[in-house]
């Protein structure tokens, strides 16, 4: 056991009041901006000291943290520069991982933002042995901060992982990925044999490939397949962390967090915690596309970053004209005020987005949003799972009419219609898929209201022959006609 | 006693058994999906027709709990 300063913070005397902390006082609450997770405030943060300034670098920019030291392919990757970087993990019990989680305030990075620790503590308290998943999946066709995670940092999430178990007390972790090429599966597994043959003290580790769907990666989904059932989303009377489909409580938890986790447990938290502000602690992971220069590239965000500064550190001179945050199923933000806008939770959610699984579109002034949201809108619209009555019915109304709307055969009543299916879809399916199609909508029509009228109007469109700026994978099969095995 | 009510999506195949047993709990979309309009039942008479309503759907769709009290005792 270590004596680092931070490592002694006692667990609170009070017992947490058990409603709030099994999710039953958030019933029925979901999360818009991301997937299933239930966004509720998380704990006041014991350690805030003030933000340093705005950083942004990639893989290997020693001003950054997590990203810090030699890429994968120059010995970054391996246990050895791990170790050169970070040194060994430090020696914690579970109550002092749970100190950390809970002094360093650590939101999940998939998308929900919920807290880590209450999850834990959740899943503690619900009695049986918790499940522990690390999903790793990134379902967001245009993020890549997870598979860079695993391919550039593999020890770091793996790092993390262990010390969850250590603080939930079970010594099984299953490492979610998709199956596709780009999967960082093969990384992963000879990180796991020179662990293994290194004889680092790790809990078992379970890899699992699940199908390469956008909705697989829902937390629910991943727990439904870990279990042996189907990559779909489950309904839940109750959050997955009091009792998951095994009948276990089960612990989702994204990559980047547990990898966030890694770093602070050797940083201290409040150092952690302070490359971040109170609303979100911490650096981030960013993913760049759209009409960036270098599309794809992860970048590793800290301090009061606005999203001017990010597109800056891209290359980018001028404020464009509109930015896609949070995911494929994000929100809309005008280029000139997503330039002064922090890339933080509070100032996001001040123009009603998120930071989601931290991606950041940028439209250029040739291109339209009501092409490009039409486009997405379809996309999504095709990777529902097929279970819910509405998104089956709705989904696909509410892609035609956006097509409709971007390609100017739409009117007011069109409009209007549109507006009410959304409505009626909003919070009726079992996840939160749906719901962020219909939020990605209603960004549309308020943000480019200018250009919606235009286009109701029949006025000519600036951007119809623009080459797609957010490009989405070939959706093979439609609503309804899945098989079975497309899930297995 | 109070209860919970909700509609698992999933299940639900527009039957409208619910709607019909419960029309002061239950709406239904523009697709026959049942909605949700009354999410807690209080009284014994709404109480009485959800349960009622729950046994009547052939998909078991509607569930109706009793309102969450915490049901563990928190491990100190």
């Amino acid at each position: 056991m270590t004596t680092l300063p931070w490592l002694t913070i006692p667990e609170p005397a009070v017992t947490p009041d058990p409603d709030v902390l099994l999710g039953l006082a958030g019933f029925g609450e979901r999360a818009v901006a991301g997937f299933g997770e239930r966004a509720v405030a998380g704990p006041a943060i014991a350690v805030a000291p003030a933000p340093t300034d705005p950083h942004i670098g990639g893989v290997g920019d020693p001003g950054t943290l997590m990203l810090a030291g030699p890429p994968a392919g120059v010995g970054g990757g391996g246990l050895d520069g791990h170790l050169a970087t970070w040194g060994a993990l430090p020696g914690v019990d579970g109550s002092g991982v749970r100190a950390l989680l809970r002094s360093s305030a650590l939101d999940g990075r998939g998308g929900g933002g919920f807290p880590l620790i209450r999850k834990v503590e959740t899943a503690r308290f619900a009695g049986g042995v918790p499940v522990l998943i690390v999903n790793a999946s990134e379902s967001e066709p245009a993020s890549h901060k997870d598979r860079t995670l695993c391919a550039e940092r593999p020890h770091l999430v793996l790092d993390g992982a262990a010390l969850v178990a250590t603080a939930l007390g079970v010594d099984e972790v299953v490492v979610h990925l998709h199956r596709s090429p780009e999967s960082a599966a093969s990384t992963l597994e000879s990180a796991i044999a020179e662990r293994r043959r290194r004889g680092v003290p790790d809990p078992r580790w379970r890899l699992s490939a699940g199908p390469d769907r956008y909705v697989a990666g829902e937390s629910s989904a991943v727990a439904s397949y870990v279990d042996g059932g189907q990559a779909r989303p489950l309904f839940t009377t109750f959050p997955l962390a009091v009792i998951g489909p095994s009948g276990r409580p089960t612990v989702v938890s994204n990559a980047e967090t547990v990898a966030q986790l890694a770093v602070l447990a050797r940083t201290g938290p409040g150092a952690w915690a302070a490359r971040g502000e109170p609303s979100s602690p911490g650096p981030r992971l960013v993913t760049l596309t759209g009409a960036v220069n270098r599309r794809g590239r992860v970048v590793e965000v800290s301090g009061q970053a606005t999203i001017g500064d990010i597109l800056v550190a891209d290359g980018q001179a001028n404020p464009p004209a509109a930015v896609l945050v949070g995911g494929y199923a994000g929100t809309w933000i005008l280029g000139t005020e997503a330039w002064q806008t922090p890339f933080t939770r509070e100032a996001l959610a001040a123009v009603d987005a998120g930071p989601g699984c931290g991606l950041i579109g940028l439209l250029p002034h040739s291109a339209c949003a009501l092409v490009e949201t039409a486009r997405l809108v379809r996309y999504l619209a095709g990777e529902s799972a097929g279970q819910c009555g509405t998104c089956v019915a709705g989904l696909p109304r509410l892609a035609d009419a956006c097509e409709a709307l971007a390609s100017g055969d739409l009117r007011k009543r069109g409009v209007r219609r549109m507006v009410t299916i959304g409505d009626i879809v909003l919070g009726s399916g079992a996840c939160g898929h749906p719901d962020a199609i219909v939020k990605l909508i209603r960004s549309m029509l308020s943000v480019f209201e200018d250009d919606v009228v235009g286009h109701m109007a029949g006025h000519p469109c600036r951007g119809s022959d623009h080459p797609p700026v957010f490009t989405v994978p070939e959706v093979e099969l439609a609503i309804g006609r899945d098989g079975l095995r497309e899930w297995a | 006693m109070s209860v919970d009510i909700r509609i698992d999506p999933i299940l639900c195949r527009g039957h409208a058994i619910c709607a019909l047993f419960f029309a002061d709990g239950v709406d239904l979309d523009q697709w026959g999906f049942g909605k949700v309009v009354l999410a807690v039942a209080e009284t014994p008479k709404d109480v009485r027709r959800a349960f009622r309503a729950a046994t009547a759907c052939p998909n078991r769709a509607l569930v109706v709990q009793e309102r969450a009290a915490a049901t563990t005792e928190p491990v100190t």
